[in-house]
Order: C-alpha cells, then sequence, then structure tokens
C-alpha cells in the first residue's frame, strides 16, 4: 500500500506539508559535510592560539576599530539572520498565522544556532573571558548599558527558552528510538507543556529587547556614526531588519532544503510567508525613508562616496527582494521568491553590518579590514552552525513534508535497507509496538 | 481572524494600562534626573596658550603608573604618536598648512560628569568615583568587550592588542598617588603650569580669571569641559579652535543622556518588560490550547504521533 502511495506523482501546487520528517537515505559524513568540520577545526585551533596570544595578532582590529567581524558580523549580523523563532513564531503563535506552524521547527533550529555559534565567538572575542561570572550578580550588572542589555538577554535567551523550544524532536526521537523510554519521555513532555506558555513568552520578549538593544549599542557612538544610519530610531530598525531577514532565512533555508533532499513544497505555506515578508520589508523600508527624510539626511544620499554607495546598494537589494515576493506570490515562481529572500536577506545584512563598519567613521584616517585569521575564525563559527543544521535534519523531525514522507521513510527503513537502525524512528515500527500498521496506513 | 483582532485589542488595553502608568511614572523620575557633580570633584587645567610641548608630563604619566616607556616608534625615544596600551597622555601637535597659530594638545580621560564609557560598560568596570569624580577602570569586572573605546567621544580608553591578559589603558589621575596627598604625574612635573591639578570649582574660577586676564587671547573666550559634554573634570582652554584639539563640540547635554533617553526609559524598573512578558502569556496561553487540541485530532486522523 506505502509502496504503491508512493509511487503516485506528486501535484507540485497542491501539496501540503502536515508533518516534520527527518531527512534519510542520505548519509550525514559526506564530502561537503568533512570540508565544514575541518573549517571548524582550524577555527577552533586559531581561537586557542588567540586566547593565548591575544587578539591583535590574529586579527585586524585596532585602536580605531574596537570591534572586528567577529561581534559585528557574526553577533550582530547573523543573530538577525536567526531570529526566525522570534519573527515567525510571534507570526504564528501570537498572530495566528497557523500556516507557518509547519515552519517553526525550521525556524527553532537555526535561530538556535545561530545564537549558539554567535555568542560562542563572542566568548572568544571578549578580551577577558573570565570575568564573565559577572553575569550571575544581577546587582553588578549596569541595566541601562546597552551591551550588558545584549550580553545578558541573549545568553539568557539562547540557554533557556531557545533550548528548551528545541528539545520536542530530540524529546519525539527517543519516543521512536526504544518503546523503554516511553513513559519518561511522557512524562518529560507533559512537565514541558505546562511550562511552555512562560517559555514561549520569554522567547518573544528577550528577542525583541536585545535585536533592538543590538541597535541601541551605536547609538553612544554619535556623529561617528554616518548620518544616514545614526538615527534614534536604531534600535526600532534593527529589529524590524531581524523580522524580514529571519523570514528570509527561515523560508528560503527551508526552499534550499526542499531543493537539496528533493522534497515537496507547499507554497500555501510559502505563499503565506513571502506575503507577510513582503510587508514587513516595505513597511521597514519606509519607515526608514521617512526617518532619513524628517532628520534631513536625505542628502548625504545622493553625494559620490562609498556611504550613499553602501546606502543605496542596501535599499535597492531590499526593495527589489521585496518585489520578488510580491510578485512571486501572482506568479507561482518560486525561483523568483526564493532570489527574493535571498536579495532581502542580503540587503539586510549590509543595514546590520553599516552603523558598525561600512559606516563607522572613528578618525578620517582609520582602516579595518579583517585579518586572514580572523575571516577564517568566523567561517568556522559559521561553518559550525551549519554542521549542527545538518546533523540536526538527518538525525531530527525539522523539515516539513507532506503525510506520505513519513510513510515512504518507513518503508524505506523497513524493505530497501533494514539494516540502518540508526535514523532510530522505526527500530520498533513507526507506530508503536502494539498498534497494527494496516490501521495507520488506511486512513491517509 | 476576528477573535485574534479582538484578543489583541484586550490584550493591548490589559498591557497599556498599567504600562502607561509605568511610563509617566518613570518619566517623572527621569525629568529629575541630574548630572549630579561628585562632592570632591578635582580635575585638570590644560591652558594649549601656555604649554611648549616638552613632554615632560607623558614621561611622567608612564612613571607614575609604572608603565614601561613606549619606544615603540624608533626603538630609542619614547615617543607615542597617539594614546595607546602604554600611553596614558601624550602630547600632540595641531599645525595648520596654511600658517596660522599652531597649538599643542594634551590628551588624557576628560572624566566627564557623565561619562559615556560608564554608561556602556555592561558590568561597571568602568566606574566613576562618588566622591573624587575620577572614572576608574576595574580589572576584575572588564570584560574585555571593548565597547568603551567605541562610546567615548573623546576617544581615550585604549585596548592592549597583545597578550592572553589584555587591560584597558585610561588616565585614571593618578588615584594611587592621589590617595597618598600627591598630585597626579603630569601635574608635578609640568615646567610652565599648563597643566594643573586642582578641585574643579577652584579650577574653573582660575581659567574665568585667566579669560578675564587676558581677552581675546581665547578661543570663543570659554572654558571647555564646564558645560560641553554635561561638564567634564579635566578642563580646557585654547587659542585654536577646540576641535583641532580633538575635543568635538558635543552640547550641553552628555551623550549617554542625549542618545539613550529612550533606552532608559524603557527599561527603568523593568516595569514594561514585565508588564510586556505578561500580555504575552497570556495570548499564548489560549493560542497554546487551541493548537494542542488541533495536534491531538490530527493525531487520531493520521494515527502518527502529534508533533507540537
Amino acid at each position: 500500500m506505502s509502496e504503491a502511495a508512493s509511487n503516485i506523482k506528486r501535484d507540485p501546487i497542491n501539496t501540503r506539508w502536515e508533518r516534520n520528517v527527518p531527512v534519510y537515505g542520505f548519509p550525514v559524513v559526506n564530502g561537503f559535510f568533512l570540508g565544514l568540520s575541518a573549517l571548524v577545526l582550524v577555527a577552533f585551533v586559531l581561537s586557542a592560539y588567540r586566547e593565548l596570544a591575544g587578539l591583535g595578532p590574529v586579527s585586524g582590529m585596532n585602536d580605531a576599530y574596537g570591534w572586528g567581524i567577529w561581534k559585528t558580523f557574526n553577533l550582530m549580523v547573523l543573530t538577525a539572520l536567526g531570529s526566525g523563532a522570534f519573527a515567525v513564531g510571534i507570526a504564528a503563535w501570537v498572530f495566528r498565522r497557523k500556516k507557518l506552524h509547519s515552519l517553526m521547527r525550521m525556524a527553532l533550529l537555526t535561530s538556535f544556532l545561530a545564537y549558539a555559534c554567535g555568542l560562542l565567538l563572542l566568548g572568544i572575542d571578549a578580551g577577558r573571558p573570565w570575568n564573565f561570572y559577572w553575569i550571575v550578580f544581577p546587582w553588578r550588572w549596569n541595566m541601562h548599558s546597552p551591551l550588558a542589555e545584549v550580553a545578558i538577554c541573549m545568553s539568557i535567551y539562547a540557554m533557556i527558552p531557545l533550548a528548551v523550544e528545541n528539545i520536542p524532536p530530540v524529546l519525539e526521537r527517543l519516543w521512536y528510538f526504544d518503546s523503554r523510554l516511553r513513559p519518561g519521555v511522557e512524562r518529560f513532555e507533559k512537565k514541558l507543556h505546562y511550562f511552555y506558555p512562560w517559555i514561549i513568552a520569554a522567547a518573544y520578549l528577550l528577542p525583541g529587547m536585545h535585536q533592538s538593544s543590538l541597535g541601541a549599542l551605536m547609538l553612544l557612538a554619535g556623529e561617528r556614526v554616518h548620518p544616514l544610519w545614526q538615527t534614534p530610531w536604531l534600535p526600532v530598525l534593527y529589529l524590524g531588519a531581524a523580522t524580514f531577514m529571519s523570514f528570509g532565512c527561515v523560508a528560503g533555508t527551508t526552499m534550499l532544503c526542499c531543493l537539496v533532499w528533493k522534497r515537496a513544497m507547499d507554497m500555501e505555506v510559502l505563499d503565506e510567508a513571502a506575503r507577510i515578508t513582503g510587508w514587513l520589508i516595505f513597511g521597514w523600508l519606509g519607515l526608514r525613508l521617512l526617518d532619513i527624510v524628517f532628520r534631513g539626511a536625505l542628502g548625504t544620499a545622493f553625494t559620490f562616496d562609498r556611504f550613499a554607495g553602501v546606502f543605496w546598494l542596501e535599499v535597492l537589494l531590499i526593495s527589489i527582494g521585496g518585489f520578488l515576493l510580491f510578485r512571486s506570490l501572482r506568479t507561482h515562481d518560486r525561483q523568483q521568491m526564493f532570489v527574493g529572500y535571498l536579495l532581502s536577506s542580503f540587503g539586510g545584512m549590509i543595514y546590520r553590518f553599516s552603523p558598525t563598519t561600512l559606516a563607522f567613521r572613528p578618525n578620517p584616517e582609520a582602516l579595518y579590514f579583517p585579518a586572514g585569521a580572523e575571516i577564517l575564525v568566523s567561517l568556522g563559527f559559521i561553518c559550525l552552525g551549519i554542521v549542527g543544521f545538518l546533523l540536526a535534519v538527518k538525525r531530527l523531525a525539522i523539515l516539513p513534508a507532506p503525510l506520505q514522507d513519513w510513510h515512504d521513510m518507513a518503508s524505506y527503513f523497513r524493505f530497501r535497507r533494514p539494516y540502518i537502525r540508526w535514523t532510530g524512528y522505526f527500530k520498533y515500527g513507526h507506530f508503536g509496538e502494539d498498534e497494527k500498521p494496516e490501521a495507520a496506513t488506511g486512513s491517509d | 481572524m476576528a477573535i485574534t483582532r479582538r484578543e489583541l485589542i484586550t490584550g493591548i488595553a490589559k498591557v497599556g494600562v498599567p504600562a502607561a502608568v509605568a511610563v509617566t511614572a518613570g518619566a517623572e523620575a527621569l525629568k529629575a534626573e541630574t548630572i549630579p557633580v561628585p562632592s570632591a570633584a578635582v580635575g585638570l587645567l590644560y591652558d594649549a596658550t601656555i604649554c611648549i610641548g616638552c613632554k615632560a608630563c607623558v614621561a611622567a604619566c608612564a612613571e607614575a603608573n609604572d608603565t614601561p616607556p613606549d619606544t615603540r616608534g624608533d626603538a630609542l625615544h619614547q615617543a607615542p604618536s597617539d594614546l595607546n596600551d602604554l600611553t596614558r597622555n601624550v602630547i600632540k601637535l595641531y599645525k595648520p598648512e596654511d600658517g596660522s597659530p599652531f597649538s599643542f594638545a594634551k590628551r588624557q580621560c576628560m572624566h566627564c560628569l557623565d561619562p559615556a564609557c560608564a554608561a556602556g560598560c555592561p558590568f561597571q568596570a568602568l566606574h566613576k568615583d562618588a566622591e573624587s569624580g575620577v572614572v576608574n577602570w576595574i580589572a576584575d569586572k572588564c570584560i574585555g568587550c571593548r565597547y568603551c573605546t567605541i562610546t567615548c567621544p573623546y576617544h581615550i580608553p585604549r585596548f592592549q592588542w597583545v597578550g592572553f591578559n589584555p587591560r584597558v589603558t585610561k588616565c585614571e589621575l593618578c588615584s594611587h598617588r592621589l590617595a597618598k596627598g600627591l598630585k597626579p604625574g603630569c601635574t608635578s612635573v609640568c615646567p610652565t603650569g599648563a597643566v594643573i591639578f586642582g578641585p574643579r570649582p577652584v579650577l574653573l574660577l582660575d581659567a574665568k580669571q585667566r579669560i578675564k586676564d587676558h581677552p581675546g587671547r581665547y578661543y570663543q573666550n570659554r572654558i571647555y569641559g564646564e558645560i560641553d559634554n554635561g561638564g567634564t573634570q579635566a578642563l580646557y582652554l585654547s587659542h585654536v579652535p577646540f576641535e583641532k584639539l580633538g575635543l568635538p563640540e558635543l552640547g550641553a547635554e552628555s551623550v549617554p543622556a542625549r542618545t539613550l533617553r529612550w533606552q532608559r526609559r524603557f527599561y527603568q524598573y523593568f516595569a514594561l518588560p514585565a508588564l510586556l512578558y505578561a500580555g504575552l502569556v497570556q495570548v499564548i496561553r489560549k493560542n497554546l490550547k487551541g493548537h494542542e487540541e488541533e495536534a491531538h485530532e490530527r493525531e487520531k486522523a493520521t494515527g502518527l504521533r502529534a508533533q507540537l
């Protein structure tokens, strides 16, 4: 029955994502994976060297540019891409865009990896990391410092709400792995569900706070940030950029995964995401341009210098991205939608990167370009995130798929390669030991 | 959708009423917020018109703070071109191309009344002494984030880029010497009295007297630091524009007061985030219940375990 069902040709437009299914039939360790792991290893070795030698020998940071790409790119830009748990989560859970629930596990995973890798690198970037222990004494915090807000709020967010939200797929794997674990898993799940509202609410409040405080960081730098970027609205704009960038990251990554691992795409969900992203983009652009006009900084956008260039590149990329997303809603062209996400997220990345680096002018002769080792470490920690992602989607039920894929996976492991046990999902049959397979396959 | 909107509105109302109260209460507290001048504020008065650029203060500073002389320039002379990880105090030269008056400029921490570095410092490693008003760096609290090098409008704190135990170097007005009743290193050696040490009010009176005695000698007949950036404890007199000495025109309001107003208001007593949190919990509780019911229905329909 399930074999016959799997032979039915799928309608590419009318498939529905009904269940998260692990990526099966692809080995975890392949050339790409090994390459990434090698880069991660290089980054670890270099960061160990940095701990001994100091920041100067491995980075291009200097007295004028005290912050390099480790902070300004890996933390400030990539956590914006990793705000999916915040933006997609709020749309799904608070504004009840129910279709987006099928993207939630992707959002939670990408967020956790982006934050975890960013925070790890922040620990390496900090010159005196052993003093981080002050974080457990709240009366020592400088509550009005944006950086304290970012450091404290981000670590709490990544370690508690975000980590807890990522537990269900792990529990699910345990549940399927061994029937003896089930009572324990179910008891734990029950406890978890009891605390869920508080955890989810914290998972929306905390990113709202620290993503905006990331923008507030550069407020104190005053005139040294170019007037096209320096505005009292920086916190709001930073938060806004994080929302549409993370939608792009979640939906774009999901589309890419579907392409790579030959999954069906649910265009209803993707259209919904694209529509929300489009509105977020144009709302954000409107706010950004209004702010520039009302502050009277528009003139600087028409001078011929690198700042104006960066500004126009960013605005063009984001608006073309938004335009393509809206167009893809009419044409149902997935390529257009993907390029739309890509361009708008890239434009957003340039925006988030600008106030700290591209548009930061500490003094006229100051220059900063990351050193080779600095780039390698930065790249290594991005690869660490990708390695984690590949591992997770191949071992846990993260990627959304039609219900049929679950049954296909069952038959794949039962009949084609029964000796493969390590996905764990079908060691004891995929419905539980005491259920009859026919009862379930008959119902779909 | 109709339910969503209604819920949203009631949710906002539930949150909004106490929030409005909290914000107004917080705002009133902030209106009263003025920058207190420390009770025994001490400071420096640097008169660029007297300075002869002998750099005795640079050597004395290094000696007083027990730092090795910075000879990295030519491996022979102690001639740092700017402040750095070994240099808390430096004399720079402003010499315009067109032959108009030149000036020396002494650069060291301004010891602002409302320091931006301390406002940004996450764990209060940069701390303004309540009595003397000296901005000190406390090694045990510093995480080495280098935010102070970004926030300081005068670009004073410098980070040590080499070594596993980096320090932040900035003038601390020789606090250890003050405790012994000595003057800061730089003021104790200045041959012309271009930089003098004293209580801030006394220095201000002295500077005003100099302006009165020599009308037309000083730029704008003004003391930099009297009100600039909310007031500083290092005061400057100059015959060239202050900007040329590396002292930007920042206005009377301090940088943190001007830029972090809303940030401070939002996090006042943590009231607003707490209220927002309560509202979010309410909405999510309701939505979670609906979502779980749907998931269990699907479980029954498909025979597959619910995925939440």
